[in-house]
């Protein structure tokens, strides 16, 4: 399966209904062949990037915006998480000692577990961009 | 997400949770996990069969819950956890780090 075109999805910044993103991840994701743990480290991903920036994006305001775009390549699945509030620091991305035990700073960790490419820009009229790649399964040839 | 307190001996709880644990539903879990680590607790189980879905924030409340238990004499055990739970566990580097057991029943057996 590919498309010429993104599925978008646009949700306010509100942590409730996170759930119906990690169901449209699943069943997309179930539908291009990634195996069920595959599967579920990239919901727990998608559900990272979009709790990160209703945090620190936002603030825990939960009237703002957050569009997700699924590109869906033949080799590779592209997600965009594009938010329009408080660009996110470099500190942001920098990952922690996780033998310490505390709670918190475990996002980014499963972000760039669940995804081959993780990528933050920060787009020309204001907020951030978050881009994470998967590469897709590919069908073994047989000769 | 539904949360189940009940006492099943003095100082022994059972805190039942169903549904995803995210960043919208982890607040009501520790409103209800953090008044138990209180002087006369001996344990406290949290179980965790009907949990369907765990983020980190469900996680960070889970570590909170353990450094409380370490100021008291309350133990903090996870119970029945399914094994996509587990693999966040994992995931984190906490697998070994908290006590966690098959069943409730095992749980309880534990304190005895």
């Amino acid at each position: 399966m590919q498309l010429d075109s993104p599925i978008l999805v646009d949700i306010p910044s509100n942590p409730a209904v996170l759930f119906l993103v990690r169901a449209l991840v699943k069943r997309l994701s179930e539908r291009l062949g990634f195996s069920s743990e595959q599967v579920e480290r990239m919901m727990l991903a998608i559900d990272e990037a979009c709790t990160n920036v209703i945090r620190h994006a936002y603030g825990n305001r939960t009237g703002e915006r957050i569009v997700i775009s699924f590109y869906v390549h033949p080799r590779q699945l592209e997600i965009h998480i594009r938010d329009f509030g408080q660009t996110a620091s470099p500190e942001a991305f920098k990952p922690r000692d996780l033998s310490q035990v505390r709670p918190g700073g475990l996002g980014l960790h499963f972000i760039r577990e669940g995804m081959d490419e993780v990528h933050y820009e920060t787009p020309e009229d204001g907020g951030g961009l978050l881009r994470l790649i998967r590469y897709r399964p590919q069908p073994r040839v047989l000769t | 997400m539904k949360i189940e307190l009940e006492e099943k001996r003095p100082g022994v709880f059972v805190v039942t949770l169903a549904g995803d644990m995210d960043m919208s539903t982890s607040p009501e879990v520790r409103k209800s996990m953090a008044p138990l680590f209180r002087p006369g607790t001996t344990q406290v189980i949290i179980a965790l069969a009907g949990v369907t879905y765990i983020d980190s924030s469900g996680i960070a409340t889970f570590v909170e819950g353990l450094q409380l238990s370490q100021k008291t004499t309350a133990r903090l055990t996870l119970a029945g956890m399914n094994a996509a739970v587990e693999a966040v566990f994992e995931l984190a580097y906490l697998r070994e780090v908290f006590h966690i057991v098959p069943t409730v029943e095992a749980a309880l057996g534990d304190g005895a």
